[in-house]
């Protein structure tokens, strides 16, 4: 336990006794609140004024502070100046009271030094600070901290610790009371890297009181630089409610959420806010607004010159597009005031990982550690970069060190958890790759996943003519939190299923799922194929067009039908250009909106392919392997401007449109699914139709349909409430109007769906199956539906049918004892004895209720194929369990025979 | 370790009593562990269940438990030998204008519960086996854990003690019920098997354990061994492991844990098994009644039946010692007693034909 530790466990007293004193003296004093109001000094009105945000007031009564208040009055004075951002008066008003010696006025001296500080002049406020320091015996705390930080900043590590250390010993012996001072204390502890100390003392700080805005700040600052974002959130939280004006909890709320209306409200309060204006900046960049972000930015360093986080994004910016000489201004700006920063390179190494360039990410992670080998976010950095490159075992060990030297650190921790989970998996190979799966999935997904996988690579090379860097690393998580880590480091990434980085490829295990996992796994592995071709340069519109035009290019039945949804878009002009379709991904509000991103992404590369040809959307890929301009690749490539290729592109969608030719009601909301977009799309208006089917609803349709006789929901929902009512006849008459209009809707129900279940209803067996036939020319995620034709096909004797739905059913849920079952009589019925071997295997994996059962027919599966010993091992097991059981004895005589034959 | 001590030794007398060759072992050579002979199976005894459907809250719920009710009923008559005069089915209020109704012989409150229980008394010889099938509600935790019935209703150490009266009859209580911990552990008692849908007082949601139980007694779904036969272990192994399997495809965590205490001591095992501390009795009480099928065979079709008991009993045996052996030389011991068996069979089934 450190001395500061101890210190702190025998301070709980002394602050618990303290607490119940200052409450006695609270209740004593409240009684009488109002008659001090008329007589509270000017000190105490001014910081009753800070405390409600009212800055400007706060700042003029401040200065009326006389006598013994007038140091702090000045002080206050200055930081509500600087609440506002008038860095002029926060300056003025201290510098003008100081005397001769910074060391005669410590207090405002330190102010002093914070305002040159938030101005970019370290040099000169680590002059004052020194000067305070120097000139007096016991420098207070606030100097000392301000000092030892500024000491770091600027690279002077070692002295900084010392200064730091003294700050913590003087808590340490006892000499620090007030909650401003132990916030300070905290600050050191954190800046000293005794996180935990820090944790403590922030604890402390805010208890002794509650209103220390900075306190409960800075604490969120740590909880931030942790990742902790739901503690962080709380924090900020926190002072927020004290003070709702608080420009640094606004901030802060805006970097946990990414909430664009708090740093408005901040800009508003204080429009010099290097913070707020920083992270605006942030948030325009990963909206692809970089033009608005480099204004934000612009901003900053004519405020502050020393801003590292800007500097750092800046030089990340130069770094990523190659512009070396802008790179290495930035880089010796940094030096001049904070000579070889490790923050800085771990900032950008943080923007490479950001943006999928692991190596150049790994290169700066590692200089970082170079530059300050206690620089543990730099380890953290290191070894997550290192995963995505697959090199799993020297990733751990970094994220072991970072996380040995800092375990608040949440990302980090998570990160080591999911390697525990790993250890529990199995791993597989294939020719092209290697796949981390749990024990369950090893059983029963990877006799489906291996064939698909080598068939991905085989068809997707060749047709790209381009071979990535194998073996490509899968990695399969039963838990979507493993997932979520592993892929951000994280354990919340929303919708996603799958996830690429180039060599490295995270999915959620199928078993969790209800889609078409094969399509996801082709999805992803051409994501494998574009990032390699450009060395991870690729924008997300066109890795995902990409990828969603192969899915369906893979199986004729894979990829999106959205029709619906883009005559409702197109109606609405939601079309995004093609110049800020990444937009559509980082600004996505709801699933509806990122589905429709990835369907519009799709649609320009199904425009180029058809409209330009395939070769032209290679040389396109080809383009982002180098950095150059928008506008230079599509002139390259195409001939034209990027806005002449997106006139075209509106022309072809409004063909589109118009070949569609259905109208969308604007009383229906868009499909939603799950699953990133792969999975079934639910039509909640027709949902609600099928629930609350009445009178009122079919007279309203059917003037819907007076008014639009291209209204596909409206025939849909009308001849759902008929089918409600068993009007059989007339509900068919608008689902086949429906389906005719629209044969290729996918959603939940669709006509086709709904047609299948009136035949059923009806006894009409041949149309039912049709009608599900029909269904499955578009969805691929529906198992009960490819069950119930691959069970008709297998009792018609039709193998070839059979095979292909029980594929399709596979497709869709690959743990389901029934689709085995299936197989397995299908396997039997064709005589394939190894078929019928996989099957049974993956059956005893499955059985729950009858293992015996399923070890007998694995045993005796085994016997069909040749595989005597397998088979004879398995019936063992069965009899050790039901030694009775006569088919498994007269098994067990054969297996035993034809051993001896052998 | 005092159990598993004691375990060795039993495994140890039965080889020593092997000779004797008792036809009452045929369950699984654990009988020697059963000092006090509960659940003998013999032909000479009866087996009688009592279902008590209590009254349910809602219309879906009431739907449920009276086809529960029902079906359990009817798979005991068709797969199991039980007929109407050796079931009582108590029902609600005693309402039976219901299709089906017929089968119900009383009300499931405090009275009908008496009544029934005593008409019972009236009927069981010494050895006989007594099921209790409670489907419905529950309520409460502890001491104060309910068996929700028509007027008021029960508690656990009530109901224990209407059970006193059977002190010379096998007990097996199958409590399918909500919040059915607590009454569950008051019913524990040695010799008695004890099936509890939820493990805690805590698990306070209905269960849906009941469905698959009974689906596993339906046409002997549970029967793991293919003994022809259905324990109450296995019935219990067959519901926990859908039970287990039906939350985790629906993605939920499972809010019931069934439990199983068959050594009274009131703490209940979520996986028992022989060497659990929970098992030993659920393995060998049989929800029927062991057929005697020795009748009219050959003195040589007895002699071969006899050797298969006895080698079935040899493979129980040596399955029970499993972790004393090398595995290869278990596994060759183990074929050499199968294949045995399997011959002996195939010769037995001759003579039959």
């Amino acid at each position: 336990m450190s001395s500061l530790t101890e210190f702190l466990l025998n301070k709980r007293w002394a602050s618990l006794v303290g607490a119940i004193v200052v409450a006695l003296i609270s209740n004593g004093l409240g009684a009488q609140d109002e008659l001090l109001e008329a007589n509270d000094s000017a000190l105490y009105r001014g910081e009753q004024l800070l405390l409600n945000g009212s800055y400007a007031a706060a700042s003029e009564m401040f200065q009326m502070a006389d006598g013994l208040d007038r140091v702090d009055g000045l002080i206050g004075a200055s930081k509500a100046y600087l609440m506002m951002g008038n860095f002029q008066d926060a300056q003025r008003v201290v510098e003008d009271a100081i005397d001769d010696e910074y060391a005669d006025s410590p207090l405002l001296s330190t102010q002093l030094a914070e305002v040159k500080r938030g101005l970019g002049l370290s040099q000169e406020a680590l002059q004052i600070l020194e000067a305070v320091v120097s000139g007096m015996g016991d420098a207070p705390v606030r100097t000392l901290v301000q000092y030892g930080s500024l000491l770091k900043f600027v690279g002077e590590k070692e002295a900084a610790f010392q200064i730091l250390n003294q700050a913590v010993q003087r808590y340490n012996d006892g000499l620090v009371f007030s909650s401003e001072d132990v916030t300070m204390v905290a600050l050191a502890s954190w800046l000293l890297g005794n996180f935990h100390d820090a944790n403590s003392l922030f604890n402390e700080a805010t208890r002794a009181n509650p209103n220390n805005l900075e306190a409960h700040t800075l604490w969120a600052d740590l909880f931030l630089e942790k990742y902790n974002a739901s503690d962080a959130e709380r924090g900020y939280q926190d002072a927020l409610d004290i003070n709702s004006r608080y420009v640094p909890a606004l901030v802060g709320i805006a970097r946990v959420v990414g909430d664009e209306r708090s740093l408005q409200r901040a800009l508003a309060i204080n429009p010099n806010s290097v913070a707020a204006l920083e992270t605006y900046g942030q948030l325009l960049m990963m909206n692809g607004r970089e033009d608005e972000a480099q204004a934000y930015f612009q901003q900053v360093l004519a405020l502050n010159p020393e801003s590292l986080r800007t500097l750092s994004i800046l030089a990340a910016q130069a770094a990523l597009n190659k512009k070396d000489a802008e790179y290495q201004d930035y880089l010796a700006r940094v030096d001049a005031f904070s000579p070889n920063n490790a923050e800085f390179l771990g900032h950008i190494a943080d923007s490479f990982g950001n943006n999928y360039l692991f190596t150049e990410a790994v290169e700066f992670a590692r200089a970082s550690i170079e530059a300050d080998p206690e620089y543990w976010q730099g380890y953290t950095l290191l070894g997550s970069n290192l995963i995505r490159l697959g090199e799993e075992e020297e990733g751990k060990a970094n994220l072991e060190i970072g996380f040995d030297n800092d375990p608040f650190n949440v990302m980090t921790s998570n990160m080591l958890k999911v390697f525990d989970t790993l250890e529990t998996y199995a791993t597989l190979e294939s020719e092209h790759f290697k796949v981390h799966m749990s024990e369950r999935d090893a059983d029963i997904l990877w006799p489906y996943l291996e064939p698909l996988l080598e068939e991905s690579w085989e068809t997707l090379t060749a047709k790209y003519g381009f071979e990535p860097e194998g073996p490509v690393l899968i990695e399969v998580f039963e838990n979507s939190e493993d997932f979520a880590v592993r892929s951000v480091g994280l354990p919340d990434i929303g919708p996603l299923v799958g996830i690429c980085f180039g060599k490295v490829i995270t999915l959620i295990s199928p078993d969790t799922l209800t889609a078409n996992w094969q399509e996801i796994v082709w999805h992803e592995f051409m994501h494998v194929i574009t990032l390699q071709m450009t060395g991870n340069r690729m924008p997300r519109w066109l890795s995902e067009g990409i990828s969603v035009w192969e899915e369906r290019e893979g199986r004729p039945y894979w990829g999106r039908s959205q029709g619906l949804d883009l005559v409702r878009a197109a109606a609405e002009d939601k079309l995004l250009p093609v110049a800020s379709l990444n937009s559509g991904f980082s600004g996505a509000r709801n699933n509806a909106d990122l589905s429709f991103a990835y369907f519009q992404s799709y649609l320009v590369v199904d425009y180029i392919a058809r409209e330009f040809g395939f070769p032209k959307l290679v040389e396109l890929i080809y383009q982002y392997a180098e950095i150059k301009e928008d506008s230079e690749r599509f002139s390259e490539v195409f001939d034209m401007s990027v806005n002449e290729f997106d006139a075209g592109f509106r022309n072809w969608i409004t063909q589109r449109v118009n070949q569609i030719n259905v109208y969308a009601h604007t009383e229906d909301v868009p499909d939603e699914g799950e699953g990133h977009g792969h999975g079934i799309r639910e039509n909640s208006s027709a949902i609600l139709a099928e629930l609350y089917n009445n009178a009122s609803l079919k007279q309203h349709m059917r003037s819907r349909i007076e008014e639009n006789d291209r209204d596909f929901q409206a025939y849909l929902q009308l001849g759902i409430v008929l089918f409600k009512e068993e009007a059989f006849e007339e509900a068919k008459v608008h689902l086949e109007i429906a389906h005719e209009m629209l044969p290729s809707y996918t959603g939940y129900p669709s006509p086709a769906l709904v047609l299948s279940q009136i035949y059923e209803r009806e006894g009409n067996r041949a149309m039912q199956l049709q009608w599900l036939e029909t269904l499955m020319e578009s969805l691929q995620h529906d198992y009960g539906s490819a069950i119930i034709l691959a069970e008709a096909a297998l009792a018609a004797e039709d193998y070839e049918r059979a095979a292909y739905y029980i594929d399709r059913a596979i497709q869709v849920d690959p743990y389901r004892q029934d689709v085995h079952e299936l197989k397995a009589r299908y396997a039997l019925a064709v005589d394939d004895s190894q078929l019928a071997v996989t099957e049974f295997e993956v059956l005893m994996k499955l059985e729950i209720s009858d293992p015996v059962e399923a070890r007998t027919n694995l045993a005796e599966a085994y016997l069909k194929n040749g595989q005597v010993s397998e088979a004879k091992q398995n019936i063992l097991y069965a009899l050790e369990q039901a030694p009775s059981f006569l088919r498994a004895q007269q098994l067990l005589l054969e297996s035993v025979e034809r051993e001896s034959a052998q | 370790m005092f159990r598993l001590l004691t375990r060795k030794l039993y495994v140890f007398c039965t080889g020593l009593v092997l000779a004797a060759g008792s036809q009452f072992l045929q369950a699984q050579g654990q009988t020697q562990d059963n000092e006090l002979n509960y659940f003998l199976d013999s032909p000479d005894t009866s087996k009688y269940a009592v279902i008590m459907v209590g009254p349910a809250v809602g219309e879906v719920n009431a739907g449920r438990f009276r086809q529960w009710g029902l079906s359990l009923h009817d798979i005991l008559t068709r797969d199991y030998g039980y007929s109407s005069d050796t079931i009582t089915l108590l029902y609600n209020d005693g309402d039976d204008s219901f299709v089906g109704g017929e089968r119900v012989d009383g009300a499931t409150d405090r009275e009908g519960i008496v009544q029934a229980l005593s008409e019972l008394r009236g009927r069981v010889e010494t050895g006989d086996q007594i099921t209790l099938y409670l489907i419905g509600h529950g309520s409460g935790a502890e001491e104060e854990a309910k068996f929700n019935i028509v007027g008021p209703d029960l508690t656990g150490i009530e109901f224990a003690e209407m059970l006193d009266q059977f002190d010379r009859q096998d007990m097996v209580i199958v409590n399918t019920t909500s919040a059915s911990f607590g009454f569950s552990a008051a019913l524990s008692s040695e010799g008695r098997v004890v099936i509890s849908s939820t493990r805690s007082p805590s698990e306070r949601y209905d269960p849906i354990f009941s469905g698959y139980f009974i689906e596993a007694l339906d046409q002997r779904n549970g029967d793991r061994d293919k003994n022809n036969r259905v324990s109450m272990l296995e019935a219990f192994e067959y519901a926990r492991a859908n039970v287990e399997q039906w939350y985790s495809e629906q993605g939920r965590l499972a809010p019931e844990h069934a439990g199983l205490d068959d050594n009274g001591d009131s703490l209940f095992t979520l996986a028992p098994g022989v060497d659990q501390a929970d098992g030993l009795l659920a393995e060998i009480a049989y929800i029927d009644t062991l057929v005697d099928d020795t009748a009219g065979l050959s003195p040589q079709a007895l002699e071969l039946k006899a050797r298969m008991q006895e080698l079935e009993r040899s493979v129980f045996i040596l399955r029970g010692r499993k972790a004393e052996y090398l595995e290869a030389d278990y596994w060759q011991q183990m074929e050499q007693l199968l294949v045995e068996l399997a011959r002996t069979t195939g010769q037995f089934n001759e003579q039959l034909n």
